[in-house]
């Protein structure tokens, strides 16, 4: 039987009529049934592929329990997860996200670069941001002067701060020359020249004998030790964050050097297993950002988390999984926040936002939050190293734990100011 | 004195890690005329490899000492590898370098994720190994054995492909292909045995070199390009397919590094590429260019 144009149209209208009135019916069901959708951006390979892996860990698993438990006001949370690489094409993955899959938020970025080129897109796209890192200070104030979407983490030179009141806690007196080995970037930079202010500040009055700068990625420092035996330091302070620390503190041991000075790693807890007993000394400041997996004062969660991702993965987690953690849930808590404000409805992206503002969670490091800044409040881990435990890398002999409103500057002032501005 | 000479060694170690990447770019391109930039991906496998066959070998019992024959052993017999690659790439001998360039840059990718796949993301090392042969004492520095074992096989490897090249017949067939391929070719040289054989060669290079070095260091996942941006200034600087470039440049880049570490440490990065632009300057062709068909 051949179709005639009208039985066609008839058709088709009559499909089109059944599925607007299905639409209008299912309208409120679906709204309610339908999933949160969380982007992430996880940085995959390169450099940053563990830290961007760390992070993608503890976002999951507050996914996880968050479903467990019913989910974000009756809505099942799905995880929407892009890579992370370079500034352009992150920037681009986050707009797919945000209006191609339709994205309620999104999570992640470790790099400076590319959260520095994502913020401003995030304000374009009025849709959140929750920053897991990548908070290097310079240029921040240009392009997000006052972010209303975009949430950042942690200044990045906080670990720098903590590590050299550390430093000058316990090894005041018995330094007078110290040494740098920093990355070449502005995470290294920025690091080293908080400490040495920080070291004029509490009035060490050392003097840096040698500042070495290899880039990130370097995988060989026989020269670099060479360069600091030279230069023969009281102390070396080094920022590595990768796989370049234990191969630095490797052969700074075969070289005698761990032996005859003091080392402080503000960043090198992030591949704490890596730092094997055979070469990382004991006595060294060693600093593992806001997750210390053997932390003796770590709330229930804590460790229920060490434990599961000692479990699934065969190692213990490292701080970018606090992040992950956090910002998964202290979306939700803003939501529901929000959601009580507005009545019970679910509430905007604005409102969240305002929400987001002075919240405090819980999370794997104890109380974190959003300043109303929209910057990260969190409890950071650094500690004098130790070889008595059971594993074959180094921990902690003694664990101190301080907030980042002791060792974060504050809204609307600048690092060196703050730092003058101190009672010591 | 002797801190000069803690300085030179370090340079020199680290020279020997990139001859061995260099080595196995020079020998590519001399006879194939590609520009193989997967040979810091080679070093990378031999590294990842070398960590996991000694890992292996120790808890099978093989006594510790032995390691470095381990280490040398999973170089070799990673060039399995050679055969098949070649073949893919050769696909593209005849073709515009732009598709030589993107073909093996897309191994390079590949193989960086092959990695990640197998060994995961987390960096990898053999932690207690780099000691076992002992340190070197002189006025207060202490030097570990293993390096000097390092250069040693550098200037090994380095010898043997010298006299490989030019006392073996392989060598002459080799030599004879790279100058003059429609000739050799004509004089009855299998050109598909000698391009399968020349690429195992140059892959098993850059393994063994990844394997050796490993000990002292660690395994990341981008370490291939690392390895391949130093390459390239040890090829530019000592000339393209040439073997003693690759020797000479892999010296001035490693010690040049060493002593812009040490006198002037902002320097770092920049030195070696002062060279490079110096040599592209006043020598383009490199220090020790061949004259090609």
């Amino acid at each position: 039987m051949r179709t005639t144009r009208r039985q066609f149209l008839k058709a088709w209208g009559a499909a089109a009529v059944a599925g607007a009135t299905l639409r209008l019916h299912a309208a409120p069901a679906l709204a309610q049934a339908g999933p949160v959708k969380i982007g992430v951006l996880a940085a995959k390979a390169g450099v940053t592929a563990p830290v961007g892996e760390s992070g993608l860990r503890g976002t999951q698993w507050a996914v996880e329990r968050i479903n467990a438990g019913g989910g974000i006001l009756g809505r099942k949370v799905e995880l929407v997860v892009e890579e992370e690489s370079n500034p352009k094409d992150t920037v681009e993955r986050f707009r797919k996200l945000v209006l191609q899959a339709k994205v309620d938020v999104v999570v992640g970025v470790i790099s400076t670069g590319v959260g520095l080129a994502i913020g401003p897109a995030a304000e374009e796209e009025k849709r959140l941001l929750l920053m897991w890192d990548g908070t290097t200070q310079k240029g921040v104030e240009e392009t997000m002067p006052k972010p209303r979407y975009a949430f950042r983490s942690v200044d990045n030179e906080a670990e720098a701060v903590m590590a050299s009141i550390l430093t000058a806690r316990h090894f005041k007196g018995k330094i007078k020359t110290v040494a740098g080995i920093n990355n070449d970037y502005s995470y290294g930079r920025d690091n080293w020249a908080a400490f040495l202010a920080i070291m004029k500040r509490f009035g060490l009055n050392v003097t840096p004998v040698a500042e070495l700068w290899p880039k990130l990625g370097e995988t060989n420092f026989t020269s670099h030790v060479a360069a600091l035996q030279q230069a023969k330091p009281d102390l070396i302070f080094c920022s590595f964050w990768s796989g370049d620390a234990p191969i630095l503190l490797k052969q700074a041991h075969a070289a005698g050097l761990t032996a005859s000075t003091r080392l402080v790693m503000t960043t090198a807890g992030g591949v704490h297993e890596q730092l094997k007993k055979a070469f990382a000394p004991e006595g060294m400041i060693l600093g593992y950002n806001s997750l210390y997996f053997e932390d003796p004062k770590a709330s229930a969660l804590s460790r229920e988390f060490s434990r599961w991702h000692q479990e699934k993965f065969k190692e213990w987690p490292t701080y970018e999984s606090d992040h992950g953690y956090f910002t998964v849930v202290g979306y939700k808590a803003a939501v529901e926040k929000a959601a009580k404000a507005a009545g019970g409805k679910w509430p905007t992206v604005e409102q969240v936002a305002e929400a987001l503002e002075g919240i405090e969670v819980e999370s794997l490091s104890g109380k974190r939050g959003y300043r109303a800044d929209h910057i990260m409040e969190a409890t950071y881990f650094q500690g004098l190293s130790t070889h008595k435990n059971k594993h074959d890398f180094v921990t902690l002999e003694s664990v101190e734990a301080m907030s980042t409103k002791q060792i974060q500057k504050p809204s609307g002032m600048g690092l060196y100011d703050w730092i003058a501005s101190w009672n010591v | 004195m002797i801190q000069v000479l803690n300085l030179l060694l370090g340079g020199v170690f680290h020279a020997a890690a990139l001859f061995l990447v260099a080595a196995g770019l020079q020998l590519v391109f001399g006879v194939q005329k590609i520009l193989n930039l997967a040979c810091g991906s080679f070093y990378a496998l031999g590294a990842y490899a070398g960590i996991s066959a000694v890992k292996a070998a120790l808890a099978a019992g093989v006594p510790a000492p032995l390691f470095v024959l381990v280490l040398i052993v999973t170089g070799l017999a990673l060039g399995v590898l050679g055969p098949p690659i070649e073949r893919l790439l050769r696909t593209i001998y005849d073709r515009d370098e732009a598709f030589q360039l993107l073909l093996t840059f897309a191994l390079v990718l590949m193989l960086e994720d092959v990695i990640r796949f197998v060994w995961g993301a987390a960096p990898a090392q053999l932690g207690n190994v780099y000691l076992l042969y002992g340190q070197v004492r002189l006025e207060g520095l202490r030097i570990p054995v293993y390096n000097f074992i390092v250069i040693a096989a550098g200037l090994a490897i380095a010898a043997g492909m010298g006299l490989l090249l030019t006392r073996s017949r392989f060598g002459g067939i080799v030599r004879a292909t790279a100058e003059n391929r429609s000739m050799a070719q004509a004089l009855g040289v299998d050109m598909a045995r000698i391009s399968s054989r020349v690429f195992t060669l140059g892959l098993v290079l850059g393994t063994v070199g990844g394997a050796l070095v490993i000990p002292a260091g660690a395994a990341v996942n981008e370490m291939a390009i690392e390895l391949i941006v130093e390459a390239f200034a040890v090829v530019v600087i000592g000339g393209l397919g040439s073997m003693r470039g690759a020797f000479v440049g892999s010296l001035i880049v490693g010690v040049l590094k060493a002593v812009a570490i040490a006198v002037y440490p902002e320097a770092e990065m920049l030195a070696v590429y002062v060279i490079v632009i110096a040599v592209l300057l006043l020598r383009p062709a490199g220090l020790f260019a061949r004259v090609t068909a």
